[in-house]
């Protein structure tokens, strides 16, 4: 800055800083305080109208204030998000009137399961039934004819609620050979308590042809490995 | 400690205090902070507006305020500042609402009747006319410019103070006072240069 545009701004600054100070000369100090304060609003400034900054810090001071209510309804919240979260959860649950509820897949593996156990709980049974006939035609004491018969009678009826099982989850190869086997327990019911020996012979023939001790043997160990 | 931190410390325990009975409606609270501040209120205010009469309107209406908001001041933070504050906030909306009305009944006047000059006390043309165009330049630097000129040359506020009561920086205050003085001469160039 040039010295004539320096001198001229201090002097111009000063004129100004002079009047300031005749202005402030000219006022009753003594006076002023007084009247202002009797134009102050009557009672505690605090009942004015707050900013709405301070109505939102005034809202939330009984929580700043007591930290103990603060806690207690954080832990409301957070029980009921978690109360809410569990009851909302999509896992098994009992429902209405006791009834379990599960994923299609879920259902479609457990019938396949138990149909399997099925299976192999009828040809181990007709396993059974099969080595009594051939024990029996070979003149060995075997279990007596009428027990044989009822035993024959109760895998017949097996049978039945078996073919569904089988048929709706395509196992067709046990279901093959539980049908052959179903043909000779026919007989074996059908026969009476005087089963002669040779007619027991046929029974075993009939199985020995078919190798049905074998195909139970490997039909069992499949059903049992889950192939 | 050295004696002037202690000193500053215990002011601003005891405008604490006194802030806190201004906020339970104790009137001799307030007026003792009156007391205290009124005149550096009233040289900001004046800065600004030139008019005794808007500086003492001024003055009052930042005490109002000052007693209606006394409970949002932080402690910790300056004092003076946050009162030249809201002085220089309520001095600007004057300051806005008299150009208003100035420029529009000075345009609702004959042109004979408007003043060539703002002030002209000394009788003497070329001394008003300077002084005419300098309070005019000043007028019409940017208003951040403006304040920190005014603040820095007619309130007499050192620049840390102009930094709080303008929430800026130090180095923007001395950075904002450099460019109005650089816009002054600018403005002047052509008057200072009619000088002899």
């Amino acid at each position: 800055m040039k010295h004539d545009e320096l001198d001229f701004f201090l002097r111009e600054t000063e004129a100004v800083r002079a009047e300031i100070r005749a202005a402030v000369d000219s006022v009753d100090w003594e006076a002023l305080p007084a009247k202002i304060a009797a134009r102050a609003p009557a009672g505690s400034p605090e009942t004015g109208r707050a900013p709405w900054t301070a109505k939102i810090r005034d809202g939330l001071a009984p929580l700043r204030m007591r930290p103990v209510l603060a806690g207690l309804l954080g832990g409301l919240v957070i029980g009921a998000a978690a109360a809410s979260f569990v009851l909302r959860a999509p896992v098994r649950r009992p429902g209405a009137g006791g009834r379990y509820y599960a994923s299609g897949e879920f259902l479609d593996r457990a019938e396949l399961e138990m149909a399997r156990r099925s299976a192999v709980d009828y040809l181990e049974k007709s396993q059974h039934m099969l080595l009594d006939v051939f024990e029996s035609a070979g003149g060995d004491a075997g279990v007596p004819a009428s027990l044989r018969v009822e035993r024959a009678r109760d895998l017949l009826q097996k049978k039945k609620y078996l073919n569904a099982q089988l048929e709706r989850l395509q196992m067709a190869k046990a279901k093959a050979l539980c049908d052959q086997i179903e043909a000779l327990f026919l007989e074996l019911s059908q026969l009476d308590d005087g089963l002669a020996a040779d007619e027991l012979g046929k029974i075993r023939g009939y199985a020995e042809e078919r190798q049905l001790l074998l195909k139970i043997n490997l039909v069992k160990k499949e059903l049992q490995s889950g192939v | 400690m050295s004696e002037r931190q202690a000193r500053s410390e215990s002011e601003a325990a005891e405008t604490a205090a006194l802030l806190d009975r201004i906020q339970r409606g104790d009137r001799e609270a307030f007026m003792t902070i009156i007391r205290r501040y009124q005149q550096k209120v009233f040289v900001m205010a004046y800065s600004i507006l030139r008019d005794r009469e808007d500086a003492l309107d001024a003055v009052q209406e930042t005490f109002l305020r000052l007693y209606q908001k006394a409970s949002l001041y932080r402690p910790g933070r300056p004092f003076q500042g946050w009162l030249l504050q809201i002085a220089k906030n309520v001095s600007i909306d004057s300051y806005r609402k008299r150009r208003r009305t100035k420029l529009g009944h000075e345009t609702s006047r004959p042109i004979e009747e408007i003043p060539v000059a703002v002030e002209d006390r000394a009788g003497d043309s070329a001394a008003s006319d300077l002084r005419s165009a300098f309070s005019r330049s000043v007028e019409t630097l940017a208003e951040r410019q403006r304040m920190v000129f005014v603040m820095r040359h007619y309130s007499e506020l050192p620049f840390n103070e102009i930094s709080e009561t303008m929430r800026i920086s130090i180095g923007t205050a001395k950075s904002l006072h450099f460019k109005a003085v650089q816009n002054l001469r600018k403005r002047l160039a052509p008057v200072l240069g009619m000088q002899p």
